[in-house]
């Protein structure tokens, strides 16, 4: 269709620059969206951990069972009251053995699985060895396998240890377990096979190739493991719950009693102790574990 | 030999461990598949057979089958739009962290949410209504029973896609992380335009990461279980009765053979998928 | 190169697991030498406190009992207190005791007697008042004071020094007081209120429940604490901690001073210990003997060396008397041959002594699992303990507390075990699923034991008959107690043959009469769920497994009916106001809505003239008996119309099921346990008379049911066995306490009719109970009409079926 039209040269520029920018703020709409969205019921929790049980009953009474028309949520409690938290951290010392609890067990469990994954990890990534894959095949379908069936044969191998009602026998199979292995396994993979081969010529041990290539290219890869590793354990409820017998070793997850709206209150002020931790490890650990990892490579 | 013995010590302690915790216990699980439960007597391939013929096997195997169809492409493809939108983000860390909130709130607590929302007289229910009362040209709002009826299904992968969204996310930003900088920028260079620059760099570059976070997602699929069961119960709406309603529900009945033989089969159809997607993808 | 490397790898697998498997299954010898307990029989009185002296002898001293002196012989002389039944006092508050026998106590004045001092007691302005008695029975008000000393301080905790000096401790510190002119001096703050002053030498121990400040009384100033006692006193306080100070070891040996090699001083003791390091007090090291301080709490006795780190258990409370978990231990004296006098609430002191000829723990080990926490089994194993003392019972439950083990979570542990091979000997298996456990092989069939029960018409053939398993024509499981279905109203509401046909008539002619206000006591759909479903459930299985559709259509509608007709008489603000006022006593989930006789008799009293009808359980023999009159007298009373009492009637009612008994505390036992003789033996102390009748005639308010054994059942509603004191409460004009409502001799027939007559067993928590609950709500909310409710419940159930 006849002659074109040109916009001049920093029109064309500016354009650009309008649709980048525009472009990274849709972006950042659409994310901020997703990420209010996903947050936005947990407004739940702060809000109801201070209402007093009385004022849950009454918004949630058609939920009871009673009451005609819908549940009403409010954000922000009428009578804020701080019972719930007074009674979980005032009146019952056993909260906060059971946080230490948490944090003793997640801590052990994600030291436990860096020194015995990392290595694992690399080894499935770097080398090429028979019966790699189906091996590698056999960690996934393991990582894979529900708890309920596992309960059984994992009880009878820690009773023979001696490990049953012991903290190890959470701590231990946590360690082992090959899902940190297939995280990190990713992470050493998007490294580049001739730049260890180049370091192999230059007469790398393989210890050398593992701290000086491995960690620091890998670190996404172990950081992602660890945060995942984290959350997972932190609420860890089925494990403590079938080989700890003893009520004093168990971790906070277990200390929230069954579901019931009557307890809503309370639930809710264990959850915000238990969602402050995990907010820290968010703000700090994704930094400080970059850094360390890069510390150890660069050390080496 | 110095070299090998090395390498091999790399894997050994893990190994070790696996074996210890995990491969011993599985095989311990395949032994009994054979027995009877009970008095352990050998009975073959009765215990198969008889979880083959069972028809809350059929539904469960339908019902988990479903669950997968639909959530975890969803869980992925979102997850890595996400993703991709937000990797060249400044708030990129804080976002991440908001998504992943869902995961740290304990299970108990997530439940006791999940039921005041989605309750028949719940809050979300309660919302719906009150919108289609404002709003007249909208046809009068039912409150929908989500949990008795084929809604379940539809409330189960909601509440998947809300807690794993920000995990799932993490992971695929790990992947996007390790794609070499350079490549891209020279392709915009060149005048890529942004599908060619998905399709032809970043895609095979994730290539990977689709296996890992494919798997993931059935493994999240299958965590996903014990909020179904505290929310729905044992024997919940029909459609949201998985297989771990099913292996549960067997060992509360004591039928061990049979969930271990469910496991077996489990496991093997879990090995071949694995294999086969490891040989396309990794 | 490969091969060696994988064949490396196989040796190193191979030697790890063997290293892994072998180790730890060998038998170790158990050493000689443990606690064992015998009762000291106690001078007539009550008795809450005791004093020990250093010589053996100790005085006892109870609330409204004179103090008395039991030599070391345990031959018991009264001291002169003649003055004290004519003092002006209402309740001792606490006492102390010095070892010439004088005594300090604090008091409250008996209020009737004098308004003002009531007035001011109200209001909070009163104290306790002192009164301090030489050891010649003078007797002189004690009025503390001096500085530092506020005068609102109460003085909760005394203690005599050997000296003679008195101290005494308030909720925030601890003072020396001058007993001659009530002067006080504040030593030290503490945290908490104290509850136990003890001496050791120059030291004076005063514990609070998280804390133990050593007091050093030469030098006047407060030493270092121990991390290890405070750690252990706040993890062990509750149910009672008493403390008792010796330089004797357990053999009644000097102990030499061994801070520096801690806990190695009674090398052959059981010995298990807690705790390590070194963070001494700084003590016992000043006069040659170490200073052992001695705790007893329900856990077990321990033993701590003054300025040691290590707290030793050096008796297991379950193996004493010390883990009853219906006594507290109230104070402790520590003998010089090694024993010691616990003194626990309820009047009841036993000697724990060294027995060498005992093995250090039982060799036998016999173990109880329920699901949920059960006084009455817990009980047993006491009472077992005693008559096997080389057995150790090991009661576990399943789910305990408020956490998140739910019931499913509890039976996936208990089923591990089962399927591991580690089943325990005996199971209740209230809310279990006898069927099925039976099935696999779990349970035992006891007719055998059953039979001489049965032969001999101990036991209610009926009942136990009542769980015979169909398919296999056998019995697995026998309940110890069961609950009978009772109605409660005006006799014109009761007409008819009491099925749900006739409640919902007996609800209408009710809501004719009152139009306004519930008729059956519920607050929420469940309720009437509650109720109602027992008396129905098993008659919706058919012979065949299947369940019986139309029955259950038939009883939604019939609930449904029920709820309309007592929704009736609501608005939506009456029904809510209607709840408010009943939540503070009633929790959902709970069982006080269905216990006829002890609960009912609040609902009545706190809100009479809302309900009408009462449908419910009789869950006690006794106070349910008098509950009931109870409450009949005061729906006479408060319908103002007193002749009504002949009016109102109870009598048994049935569902779509006939005599219909709920089966409680249903005991089973293992084919797999590991002492199949002392299962045996337990189960016939459970169906013993002494087992069944002391239960109840001790704790005569327990809900655990009524016993399924004649005579027990007979003895228990005799009045003659019933010390009413301690049980009812209920007060004639004459202030003689006796029970006004006691069920009459035909009343007692009834009851024995009813129980001869009840055959038809329901046990909660099956599958299609929590199914046909769940559904029914909806149906009662209107979201379901009664047959999708049936519909609903017959899908869900074939999904079970088909599993």
């Amino acid at each position: 269709m006849g002659s074109r039209l040109t916009a001049p040269a920093w029109a064309t520029q500016a354009y650009g620059k309008w649709r980048k920018r525009s472009r990274a703020w849709f972006a950042a709409g659409i994310c901020v969206a997703a990420a209010v969205l996903i947050c936005a019921p947990l407004l739940m929790i702060p809000g109801g951990s201070l209402m007093d049980g009385a004022e849950i009953r009454r918004i949630l009474s058609p939920i009871l069972g009673e009451g005609k028309g819908f549940a009403a949520w409010h954000l922000i409690p009428v009578y804020p009251t701080i019972d719930h938290f007074s009674r979980l951290l005032i009146e019952s010392p056993a909260f906060y053995r059971l946080f230490w609890n948490t944090v003793g067990m997640t801590a052990a469990i994600l030291f436990g699985q860096l020194i015995v994954g990392l290595p694992s990890a690399w080894a499935f990534a770097a080398f090429r060895f028979r019966g790699r894959d189906f091996l590698f095949g056999l960690y996934v379908v393991l990582m894979l396998l529900p708890f309920q069936v596992m309960l059984l044969p994992q009880y009878i191998v820690l009773q023979k240890l001696h490990l049953y009602n012991h903290p190890a026998a959470v701590i231990l199979p946590a360690v082992f377990s090959t899902f940190p292995v297939f995280i990190m396994y990713r992470g050493f993979t998007q490294i580049d096979a001739a730049v260890l081969e180049a370091a192999r010529l230059d007469g790398a041990g393989e210890l050398q190739t593992f701290f000086y290539i491995g960690l620091p290219l890998g670190k996404m890869g172990i950081q992602a493991a660890m945060v995942l590793s984290f959350l997972e354990y932190w609420n860890l409820v089925e494990q403590p719950m079938a080989f700890l017998e003893e009520q004093a070793a168990w971790p906070l997850s277990l200390y929230l009693p069954q579901i019931s709206i009557s307890q809503a209150g309370f639930a809710f002020a264990v959850a915000v102790m238990a969602l402050i931790p995990a907010l820290f490890v968010f703000a700090l650990g994704q930094d400080a574990l970059e850094e360390g990892i890069a510390y150890i490579g660069v050390k080496r | 030999m110095r070299w090998r013995s090395k390498r091999l010590l790399f894997l050994l302690p893990g190994f070790a461990g696996v074996m210890l915790f995990y491969l011993l216990p599985f095989l311990e699980v395949v032994r009994r598949s054979f027995l009877k439960s009970g008095n352990s007597a050998f009975v073959g391939i009765d215990n198969y057979r008889a979880v083959l013929e069972n028809g809350a096997f059929v539904l469960a195997v339908r019902n988990t089958f479903l669950y997968m169809a639909v959530g975890v492409p969803l869980l992925m493809g979102i997850s890595l739009i996400l993703s991709l939108l937000l990797r060249n983000l400044l708030m990129r860390r804080r976002l991440v962290s908001a998504m992943l909130l869902p995961m740290a709130v304990p299970a108990a607590v997530m439940v006791l949410t999940l039921q005041i929302l989605i309750d028949r007289q719940g809050v979300i229910n309660g919302m719906l209504t009150k919108i289609s009362e404002q709003i007249t040209a909208l046809p009068a709002f039912e409150a929908i029973d989500y949990l008795n009826t084929e809604w379940a299904l539809f409330v189960v992968v909601c509440s998947f896609l809300w807690k794993n969204t920000g995990y799932m996310v993490i992971l695929w930003l790990a992947g996007l992380a390790a794609l070499p900088k350079e490549v891209e920028e020279a392709a915009q260079v060149d005048g890529a335009n942004r599908w060619q620059n998905w399709h032809y760099i970043i895609r095979p570059g994730l290539s990977g990461s689709f296996f890992t976070i494919g798997m993931l997602s059935v493994l999240q699929i299958f965590k996903s279980y014990r909020e179904v069961w505290m929310v729905a119960g044992s024997y919940p709406q029909a459609h949201i009765y998985f297989l771990q309603h099913l292996l549960q529900n067997w060992y509360l009945k004591l039928e061990f053979d049979r969930m271990a033989a469910l496991t077996v089969i489990m496991s093997l159809v879990l090995l071949i998928v694995c294999l086969f997607l490891q040989k396309k993808l990794g | 190169m490969k091969k060696k490397g994988r064949i490396m790898l196989y040796i190193m697998i191979c030697a790890m697991c063997a290293a892994f498997w072998g180790c730890g299954d060998q038998e170790e010898e158990i050493p000689m030498g443990r606690y064992a307990d015998r009762e000291v029989e106690l001078p007539p009185g009550t008795f809450e406190y005791m004093h020990p002296c250093p010589d053996g002898s100790y005085y006892l001293y109870g609330m409204d009992t004179e103090l008395t002196y039991v030599d070391a012989q345990g031959e018991s002389k009264g001291k002169d207190r003649s003055w004290e039944s004519n003092a002006n006092i209402h309740v001792k508050y606490a006492v102390g005791v010095s070892d010439e026998g004088a005594s300090v106590f604090a008091y409250t004045p008996r209020f009737w007697n004098d308004e003002e001092m009531e007035a001011l007691w109200i209001a909070g302005d009163i104290r306790y008042l002192y009164y301090y008695v030489d050891e010649k029975g003078q007797k002189q008000a004690l009025e503390p004071h001096g500085e530092g000393y506020e005068k609102a301080t109460n003085l909760n905790t005394f203690a005599f020094s050997p000296e003679g000096e008195l101290y005494a401790a308030s909720d925030h510190a601890v003072y020396r007081v001058n007993v001659g002119n009530g002067e006080v001096e504040s030593l030290f703050a503490t945290g908490e209120q104290v509850k136990s002053i003890v001496f050791g030498g120059d030291v004076m121990l005063a514990a609070d429940d998280g804390k133990a400040y050593f007091y050093d009384r030469a030098e006047g100033k407060l030493l270092g604490g121990s991390s290890v006692l405070d750690e252990f006193l706040s993890s062990h306080s509750t149910g009672g901690l008493v403390l008792a100070v010796s330089d004797k070891d357990m053999q009644g040996n000097v102990m030499p001073d061994s801070s520096k090699n801690d806990g190695d001083g009674g090398a052959d003791a059981p010995a298990d210990s807690e705790g390590g390091g070194a963070s001494g007090a700084g003590m016992g090291d000043d006069g040659g003997n170490a200073q052992i301080l001695y705790m007893a709490c329900r856990t077990g006795l321990y033993r701590y060396i003054w300025g040691g780190s290590v707290i030793e258990q050096i008796a297991d409370g379950q193996m004493t008397a010390l883990g009853d978990t219906q006594r507290s231990p109230r104070a402790m004296q520590a003998l010089d041959n090694g024993a010691f006098r616990v003194l626990f609430d309820g009047n009841y002191m036993v000697e724990m002594y060294y027995d060498e000829t005992l093995p250090a723990r039982p060799a036998k080990e016999l173990t109880v699992y329920s699901l949920e926490e059960n006084g009455w089994i817990r009980y047993a194993g006491q009472l077992f303990q005693k008559e096997h003392p080389d057995v150790l019972v090991r009661y576990e439950t399943g789910m305990d507390g408020d956490n998140a083990v739910s019931r499913e979570d509890a039976l996936k542990n208990l089923n591990t075990r089962l399927l591991a091979g580690e089943a325990p000997d005996v199971i209740v298996m209230d809310r279990m699923d006898i069927e099925q456990y039976a099935d696999k092989g779990v349970l035992r069939e006891l007719d055998g034991i059953l039979q001489p029960y049965l032969d001999d018409g101990i036991l209610y053939r009926n009942i136990v008959e009542g769980m015979r398993m169909t398919e296999k024509n056998k019995i697995y499981s026998v309940p110890m107690m069961v609950y009978l279905p009772l109605w409660l109203g005006e006799k014109t509401y009761l007409e008819g043959e009491d099925s749900l046909e006739d409640i919902i008539a007996g609800m209408e002619k009710a809501r004719q009469k009152h139009p306004e206000g519930a008729i059956l006591y519920t607050l929420y759909p469940k309720d009437v769920l509650l109720q109602t479903m027992p008396v129905c459930l098993p008659a919706w299985t058919s012979k065949d497994g299947s369940l019986d559709v139309e029955k259950l259509t038939a009883y939604y509608q019939a609930v449904r009916k029920m709820w309309e007709i007592d929704s009736a008489g609501f608005d939506d603000a009456g029904r809510e106001a209607w709840q408010k006022n009943n939540m503070e006593w009633y929790e959902p989930e709970d069982m006080d809505m269905v216990d006829i006789g002890f609960n009912f008799q609040y609902a009545a009293q706190q809100n009479f003239g809302e309900t009408w009808l009462q449908l419910g359980f009789l869950m006690t023999p006794q106070v349910g008996m008098t509950g009931i009159h109870v409450n009949k007298a005061n729906m006479a009373a408060d319908w103002q119309e007193k002749e009504l009492e002949d009016v109102v009637t109870f009598d048994a009612y049935t569902g779509q099921a006939d005599n219909v008994y709920w089966a409680r505390t249903i005991v089973g036992l293992c084919e797999q346990g590991k002492e199949p003789e002392l299962a045996e033996e337990y189960m016939n102390l459970l169906l013993s008379d002494p087992m069944m009748r002391k239960w109840w005639l001790d704790k005569p308010r327990n809900r655990s049911g009524l016993t399924i054994r004649k005579d027990s059942l007979d003895d228990i509603l005799d009045i003659d066995n019933i010390e009413f004191g301690q049980t009812m409460g209920f007060k004639d004009p004459t202030g003689i306490n006796r029970p006004n409502f006691w069920p009459t001799e035909e009343e007692k027939q009834w009851l024995y009719q009813m129980m001869e007559d009840a055959s038809c067993c329901y046990r909660p928590g099956t599958m299609l109970e929590e199914c046909a609950t769940k559904v029914g709500v909806r149906v009662l909310a209107g979201e379901l009409t009664p047959e999708e409710g049936a519909k609903e419940v017959e899908r869900k159930m074939a999904i079970e079926m088909e599993e």
